[in-house]
């Protein structure tokens, strides 16, 4: 009986001989591509190139803390273009839940508090949306692992409330070593491939496999946008305290000013 | 020479008749090919500079033709905010977003996860027939790739444009103004008050009095704009609210689509109309069918080589039909008039086409040439379709001459059995020449050379009449108007211009010089700023900054870009030395945990180097008159405190004016204002509806941002306005960049901030009212000039209309100056005599200022229709004055008296020219019914012209003729010396060599 349970068990993973189930290979993705370490900082050179070729470019620094249950903090701090210096965004990632988001804007003195919107929005006018940048709750697909190939696998993930969501389907082929999203493709209802993101350039930083190009590109629009990341610095042990309101006026000494 | 092709037609007339049917069959061939062009920025060459800057513009703002559906509910208390209109809304915006195709090629739209098939083919079978004919696909709404016409992401509706709104917690929400259809009357509402607090939906999308709002369909190509209209119509049929569909594409291109049912039904019904009055005339079928296959083998072979060309039938071109016809009947009307008057001489088909031809010959020759010149020069106007329509024209003539000489006699010898010639023959007479027509024109005759100083003196009342009304004519133009009054377009057109800042819209592109900026202006900014903020309080650093900043050496290139770096080195390397240890004290005071925090115990918490400082002594002090202050409070005090102090040194002052200073340009306080402004002072034209353009945006989200819902109202509102400085707005300007709607923010402004664009929204989308704000704009910017150096250039439809207008007036008033000459000089030739030559151009002349002088007395606009009749003048009216003046000669001649000349012209050639003037404005009368305001005018118009020049040659020629008959005759003028006016002339002539 008891043995009789065991392979009852085992029966869904036995096709694939040795290999995780899709749940497992979502949460491990999961985890390499936005929850490394125990908290980690880089400097970011944003390039969003318009569908003519003209480009602007953005550079920001970011601290990251991972807390409990899936929840993060998200300090992000503007360097260039020079009219945008020390402006400041905060987030709070509330796993499962919205996001508490501000906004500091040194020039006017202010700081603002930006109520939980569309995550799948662009992020500062780029390609990427705040989902790309802080993750996209596990629990609000459906995946299947669609096949391995080589190096890779692919997952296919459905919204489970289709309306809240642009995307039909999202492909998603994840690194078998890495465990790194290295491509993602958006489908809209029709099957049509609409949007794109990409992993450039990897390698390993602190022993994390760490991401340090990605692309993002809106094959609608034709726009796109390349995040080159530098810098790069895990498990600093960073403050929580850092991640707060008052640190968006004054930020804190971490981000190398 | 010149009885050559009439001598072999009449030899081999099956083999003419095959010919010409071979040709026919050859050009209606090409039919099949037929392409389509109602745009009207064709009417601008493809290279013309303002088309290319229009789409210049359009490519760098991304900006698209729209078509506008508006939605009016008048009913409701709330408008067209109401849970179920905005619901539908939401709907018909998600339907039109997903509009695909399915496998039949129908247009498929899904809602909710349904989709369902729309079939648009017209329900009238000859619409259908029509349209399958000029391959027009009802269902066409897709590109060449099978994607949507509809540029989706770029819809404007309010589920699909961007809102920023205080929500709870004093915190902003960044959403679609319509996020999800409401669920009560309230959400409804506060969508209306959130749309008519945004400057950029407050009359542009939302009315004023909420009862309408519009949808902007932003599309690939104009020419899906009819299909697109149809969608949006069959999506609503349904509803209850009242649906607008307008925009310049929509009126563009449904007039294309009417004008194929125009050109199929027009033309067809002026034919019949010609056909009947032959019929009355000449009371046989199987003689007036002549002009009439005539007519139409010209026509054809005329559109069937345009399309062969590869031209697109145009507007213009359209009309091809309508003009070629009198033209070709009127010919071809004179050789049969004089072959049924002449064959009772004969009795002899051949000898009486022989006669007929040969003394009608030269003058057929001449008016044809004429009118070929008159519409060649068409080819000298600067306006593509227009040439292409006067050298078409002008071909069809051509060929109407030569079928005249050659098909003409070989149908009369094929198809005309002599025994119906002898009927006719016995009778006599020609079926004009008696009666009451006859006799009227007979007396008409009489009246022109008896009273002949009457009638000239009021041919020259009228010429001073037209004249006057001449200088009255406007030149105006506007697609919407080529639509009748009642017409659906025309309706939604009134009623949303009243309803909203105007559907007609305009671009003013505003594009800074990259200015370089000086150097010394830079440092010297950065020394004021120095001087005035820092030197009170850091004297020593101050000073010490500003000697050695003017010891420092100028950039190289004298430009302000990069000059200041050396300066904020300097800046920097002063401030290690004297800024003090506020930074540290600061950064400590923000690391501290505000738990337990008090003011005496401050000191405590800090390192030993701050606790001893003086910063920290000087902080203690300003802390001190808030004694209570205790946590998280008490840090936040100190903080502020501290940071103020902070503040205060050369490298935040220098790094702050090097912003400014390298701002691009429509981040600028001082242009942002100059472009409000500019606003302020186009809406106060009573023309423009509304102008929309980067800084509405910048101003609403500066509100938005600053908002505090216990604050003032006046503090808020304030906040509604240009930030301050480079920084601020950049940083606002950052948000907008954000916002749920990617990019939306670039439709006003490019991604360098370097050009803006102005949005204009006119009431009228007549040329002279868009040119009078374009003027008036042009003299405020001279005025007062912009505070950096600006080009402001207009782009936009209405705006390009402006540009063919003007071409289209001096164009063809040079193509009208050049071809009256041609044709003089070919009168003078033909008539050997340049009295003789004037004297033919008289009648066109004056049917020219006549009807212009109508126009201009009645105030119709002077438009595209307009300008090209006068060239329809030029070739109808010439030819009655060749017959008259030649006949009146070859008579003179004959019965060597003018008196007696005179009775005869007033017997058949009169009638002849009657026939014609009559048969061709009559045969044009169908026009007036059309739909399409063009094609009134124009039938109005033929009948104008051809009053005015059967009036003119009747009357006016024969009392001139009178009047100078001793010059015209002057040979003949001693035989002539018995009459009263003889014993004077003679004695003139007596001097004359």
């Amino acid at each position: 009986m008891r043995i009789l349970l065991f392979l009852m068990m085992m029966l869904p993973t036995a096709s694939l001989a040795q290999e995780l189930d899709v749940q497992q290979i979502v949460e491990r993705a999961n985890q390499a591509a936005y929850y490394a370490g125990r908290d980690g900082s880089a400097d970011v050179e944003m390039i969003i190139e318009d569908n003519k070729g003209g480009t602007r470019k953005r550079e920001f620094s970011m601290l990251r803390i991972n807390l409990d249950e899936g929840d993060q903090k998200f300090y992000l701090y503007f360097r260039q273009p020079a009219d945008v210096r020390k402006m400041a965004y905060l987030v709070w990632k509330n796993a499962g839940g919205n996001d508490d988001r501000w906004l500091w804007l040194p020039a006017l003195n202010l700081k603002k508090r930006i109520a939980p919107g569309d995550k799948r929005t662009s992020f500062v006018g780029s390609d990427f949306f705040y989902e790309d940048i802080s993750g996209r709750s596990l629990a609000e697909d459906n995946h299947r692992l669609v096949e391995i190939t080589g190096d890779q696998y692919l997952i296919e993930s459905t919204p489970k409330d289709p309306a809240s969501v642009e995307f039909a389907s999202i492909r998603t082929w994840v690194d078998r070593t890495t465990f790194l999203p290295m491509k993602a493709e958006y489908l809209d209802a029709r099957g049509k491939l609409y949007r794109r993101v990409l992993a450039l350039k990897v390698e390993t930083i602190d022993g994390y496999p760490t991401v340090l190009e990605a692309l993002a590109e809106d094959l609608v629009a034709g726009t796109r946008t390349l995040n080159r990341f530098s810098n790069l610095k895990y498990d600093r042990d960073l403050k929580e305290n850092i991640f707060s309101e008052r640190f968006l006026r004054r930020p804190p000494r971490e981000l190398s000013r | 020479m010149k009885m050559l092709l009439t001598n072999f037609s009449i030899r081999h007339p099956w083999l003419v008749i095959l010919a010409s049917l071979a040709m026919t069959v050859l050009f209606a061939l090409q039919f099949p090919k037929v392409k389509f062009d109602n745009d009207p920025e064709n009417m601008l060459s493809a290279d013309e500079p303002v088309r290319l800057y229009h789409h210049e513009v359009k490519e760098a703002y991304a900006l698209y033709d729209f078509v506008i559906v508006g939605v009016v509910n008048e009913a409701h208390p709330d408008g067209v905010f109401n849970v179920e209109t905005l619901g539908r809304i939401a709907r018909l915006t998600e339907e039109l977003e997903s509009l695909h195709r399915d496998s039949n090629g129908l247009p498929v739209v899904t809602y909710e996860g349904s989709s369902r098939s729309i079939d648009m083919t017209p329900q009238s079978a000859w619409t259908r027939v029509l349209q399958s004919a000029f391959r027009h696909d009802p269902n066409g709404l897709f590109d060449e790739t099978g994607q949507s016409a509809l540029i989706a992401r770029e819809m404007l509706s309010p589920s699909r444009v961007d809102n920023i709104r205080q929500a709870e917690l004093g915190s902003l929400r960044i959403e679609y103004l319509m996020e999800q259809p409401p669920q009560t009357a309230e959400e409804a509402r506060r969508i209306r008050d959130d749309a008519l607090a945004n400057p950029l939906y407050n009359g542009t999308l939302v009315a004023q009095d909420g009862k309408a709002l519009i949808v902007y369909l932003p599309i690939k190509a104009k020419h899906f704009s009819y299909n697109l209209s149809s969608l949006v119509k069959t999506l609503t049929a349904d509803w209850p609210e009242t649906i607008l569909i307008t925009g310049m594409p929509v009126a563009e291109d449904t007039f294309g689509v009417e004008m194929l049912i125009q050109m199929a039904t027009s033309a067809p019904m002026a034919g019949l109309a010609i056909f009947i009055l032959l019929f009355i005339f000449f009371r046989r079928v199987s003689i007036i069918s002549a002009p009439m296959i005539l007519a139409v083998v010209s026509v054809v072979c005329t559109m069937g080589l345009l399309i062969g060309l590869g031209f697109d039938v145009h507007i213009m071109s359209s009309m091809i039909a309508i003009f070629l016809m009198p033209i070709a009947v009127a010919d071809s009307v004179h050789v049969l008039s004089e072959f049924y008057d002449r064959y009772h001489q004969f009795r002899d088909k051949a000898k009486t086409l022989q006669h007929v031809v040969g003394h009608l010959f030269r003058p057929m020759l001449y008016t044809s040439l004429t009118t070929i010149a008159g519409f060649a020069s068409l080819a000298a106007t600067p306006i593509p379709p227009v040439q292409v329509f006067g050298l078409h024209v002008a071909f069809g003539v051509g060929l109407a001459w030569l079928l005249t000489m050659t098909l003409i006699p070989a149908y009369i010898m094929v198809a005309i059995p002599d025994s119906s010639l002898e009927k006719l023959a016995s009778r006599g007479q020609s079926p004009g020449a008696t009666g009451l027509f006859g006799r009227f024109l007979r007396s008409v005759g009489a009246f022109s050379a008896r009273r002949y100083p009457l009638v000239i003196a009021t041919a020259a009342g009228i010429i001073l009449v037209s004249l006057m009304g001449v200088s009255r004519i406007q030149v105006n133009d506007n697609p919407v108007k080529w639509f009748q009054q009642d017409h659906e377009i025309r309706q939604a057109d009134r009623i949303l211009n009243q309803h909203f800042g105007g559907t007609y819209t305009a671009y003013l592109n505003l594009q800074a010089r990259p200015s370089q900026g000086d150097c010394d202006q830079a440092r010297t900014q950065v020394a004021e700023a120095i001087l005035g903020e820092l030197a009170p309080y850091r004297p020593d650093a101050s000073r010490l900054f500003l000697t050695e900043l003017g010891r420092l050496p100028m950039a190289s290139s004298g430009a302000a870009q990069g000059c200041l770096g050396p300066v904020m080195e300097l800046a920097a390397s002063i401030d290690a030395g004297h800024e003090g240890l506020w930074n540290q004290l600061a950064d400590e005071i923000n690391y501290l945990d505000p738990a337990d925090l008090k003011l005496n115990t401050l000191p405590e918490s800090l390192s030993m180097e701050l606790a001893r400082s003086a910063e920290l002594r000087v902080l203690m002090d300003q802390l001190s008159t808030l004694p209570h202050l205790e946590g998280a409070e008490l840090q936040e005090q100190a903080l502020s405190l501290a940071d103020e102090h902070s503040k205060l040194n050369l490298s935040t002052i220098t790094a702050r004016i090097e912003t400014e200073v390298q701002a691009p340009a429509f981040k600028r306080p001082e242009l942002l204002l100059y472009l409000e402004e500019l606003q302020r002072h186009l809406e106060d034209n009573p023309m423009v509806g509304k102008t929309s353009s980067l800084v509405d945006a910048l101003k609403k989200a500066s509100f938005e941002l600053n908002f505090q819902p216990d604050a003032r109202d006046d503090r808020n509102q304030s906040f509604f306005s240009v930030p301050q400085s480079a920084a601020a707005a950049g940083q606002v300007f950052t948000q907008l960049e954000g916002m749920k709607k990617k990019d939306s923010l670039f439709h006003l402004v490019t991604r360098d901030y370097q050009n803006a664009n102005l949005w204009v929204q006119l009431r009228s989308g007549d040329n002279r009212d868009m040119e009078q704000v374009v003027g008036d704009l042009s003299r405020y910017m001279t005025q007062n000039p912009p505070p950096a150096n600006i080009q402001a250039d207009w782009a936009g439809l209405t705006y390009l209309n402006v540009v063919w207008q003007e071409k289209m007036v001096t164009g063809m008033l040079s193509s009208l100056g050049s071809s009256f000459i041609v044709v003089l000089v070919m009168m003078i030739l033909l008539f050997r005599s340049i009295v003789f030559g004037v004297l033919a151009m008289l009648p066109l002349s004056i049917t020219i200022l006549c009807i212009y002088g109508i126009i201009g007395w009645v105030g119709k606009d002077y438009d595209m229709p307009i300008a090209v009749l006068s060239s329809l003048t030029l070739g109808l009216s010439i030819d009655f004055a060749i017959h008259f003046l030649s006949r009146s000669r070859e008579l003179q001649k004959e019965l060597g008296s003018w008196q007696a000349a005179l009775g005869e012209m007033f017997k058949e050639p009169a009638t002849a020219i009657s026939r014609n003037a009559v048969v061709i404005s009559i045969g044009f009368t169908p026009l007036l019914f059309a739909p399409l305001v063009p094609y009134n005018t124009v039938g109005f118009f033929i009948a104008t012209i051809m009053a005015v020049s059967w009036l003119a040659t009747l009357m006016l020629l024969p009392a001139l003729m009178t009047g100078l008959r001793h010059r015209l005759f002057s040979e003949e003028a001693s035989i002539e010396s018995s009459n009263s006016a003889g014993a004077l002339d003679n004695a003139r002539e007596g001097v004359n060599p």
